[in-house]
């Protein structure tokens, strides 16, 4: 795969240059700042640029840098890599797109297998979000949010937890040790329940599924008074 | 540490809910002061003491141990491929396990989304690991480290005391920016509802040096003022 890389600390950037490579995957640009990355993919198209979210042009730099990379190749994949885990991040990151665009912890991306298997399901134009964050976003005991999950079942809320990590079907039914076919009934039953009708595609609605949740989340706590 | 500022007056004691007293109250009230802020003093010590005990237990702890493994490593490869992979595995879990702990000690310091995003998203991402139900109203507006700094632990002090007996009301928080009456000064206004009324005090003495104040209204609203930037 070919990939380009901007991350302000130096060490990190030269221990995730040395992994890529070993993992097989061309390093078509390599950078420390937002800037300097947008200029080297001006003529050359890459699959997935791997940004760090704090990084020249402060203070999130990897954001801005995401969006000025987009606005020239729509296609190109998104992996944001940082240290903290954060719903507010993950918010704005999808704000940026909901295709191809992947959210990780720095540390989690340390191995070939982890890291090629992240790259591929952003390549392919999966969300990845980091799974810490999407099982702290799903299972939190609020109460606002009680409200927009009390329609599910426990076992749809084991579902949707998965779903918000971007797993397959398939992958779900396996972490679930349950058919395919009924991770696909369950699915059906979130997206009734979520009022998501079927006139969108399976990957979109999925999507929607989770930001369905995530923004119901949102608006009760930025509600006016 | 900053200069002590001008004693604080009479007034902003007695708002504090002890009766406004005769001309003779004023000592008492002074010594009243003495006495909070060098239980503020004390307890920022405590606290000091606290984060270093957290790191020594928690992550430079685990770093040791990781030292250790890592030399058994050297010591006794395993001949075993799963086995190899099953100890790198097991040395980068542990390695999550020390930058969360990080995380957490710099969390209580200052934390990166107050200062990325302000005090909106960091109450926010606060409220949702707080096991009572806490509602944020707050804009984007951003108010300067110090002011920012401040309100944010207060609210944090505020919601991690247990809710009275008996009593699970839903804590609201409110935080409004408010110019200055000839356009000079801005000041931070946050309104806390639903917590125990006497965390006030504790509020105004966390305040006090920024020259802000904390006060209970009748229903139990806490309000906090705060000068910033």
């Amino acid at each position: 795969m070919r990939v380009a890389l901007a991350e302000d600390g130096a060490l990190f950037r030269e221990g995730l240059l040395m992994l890529l490579k070993a993992a097989g995957h061309e390093v078509v640009a390599c950078a420390a700042g937002g800037d300097e990355l947008v200029a080297l993919l001006r003529t050359q198209p890459v699959d997935v640029a791997i940004l760090d979210i704090r990084m020249p042009p402060e203070p999130d730099g990897g954001l801005v840098t995401a969006e000025r990379l987009r606005a020239v190749h729509p296609e190109l994949g998104l992996l944001f890599l940082s240290h903290y885990a954060e719903s507010h991040y993950l918010m704005r990151i999808l704000q940026i797109g909901t295709d191809s665009i992947g959210y990780r912890l720095k540390e989690k991306v340390g191995s070939v297998d982890v890291l090629t298997d992240t790259l591929t399901r952003i390549a392919d134009g999966e969300i990845v979000i980091e799974p810490m964050l999407a099982k702290r976003l799903v299972e939190r005991p609020r109460n606002e949010r009680k409200s927009v999950v009390s329609a599910l079942s426990e076992r749809e809320i084991d579902v949707l937890r998965l779903m918000a990590e971007g797993r397959s079907n398939t992958g779900i039914a396996g972490q679930l040790f349950v058919t395919p076919k009924a991770v696909e009934k369950h699915i059906a039953n979130i997206f009734g329940k979520l009022g998501l009708h079927a006139d969108a595609s399976e990957q979109h609605r999925r999507v929607l599924a989770v930001l369905t949740y995530l923004r119901s989340q949102r608006d009760s706590e930025t509600s006016d008074r | 540490m900053t200069v002590e500022p001008a004693p604080t007056p009479a007034g902003s004691t007695t708002r504090l809910g002890a009766p406004p007293g005769p001309a003779s109250a004023k000592p008492a009230a002074d010594s009243d002061d003495e006495a909070r802020a060098r239980r503020t003093a004390q307890e920022q010590w405590v606290r000091l003491r606290h984060l270093e005990r957290q790191l020594h237990d928690g992550a430079a702890l685990r770093i040791s141990a990781l030292a250790l493994r890592l030399g058994m490593l050297r010591h006794r490869m395993p001949s075993d491929e799963q086995q190899f992979q099953a100890a790198v595995e097991a040395i980068q879990d542990e390695l999550h396990l020390v930058l969360q702990e990080l995380r957490d000690v710099a969390g209580m310091l200052y934390p990166p989304l107050l200062d990325e995003a302000g005090l909106g998203p960091a109450l926010r991402e606060a409220a949702a690991r707080c096991s009572r139900s806490v509602r944020i109203d707050a804009g984007t507006e951003r108010f300067g480290p110090a002011a920012e700094g401040a309100a944010y632990f207060a609210v944090l002090g505020c919601l991690a005391a247990e809710p009275r007996e008996g009593r699970d009301d839903p804590v609201e928080v409110v935080v409004r920016g408010e110019s200055g009456d000839n356009g000079d000064g801005r000041t931070l206004v946050l309104l806390v509802f639903g917590v125990d009324p006497c965390h006030a005090s504790t509020v105004h003495d966390g305040v006090r040096l920024l020259g802000g104040t904390a006060v209970t209204g009748e229903t139990g609203l806490i309000t906090v003022r705060i000068p910033c930037e």
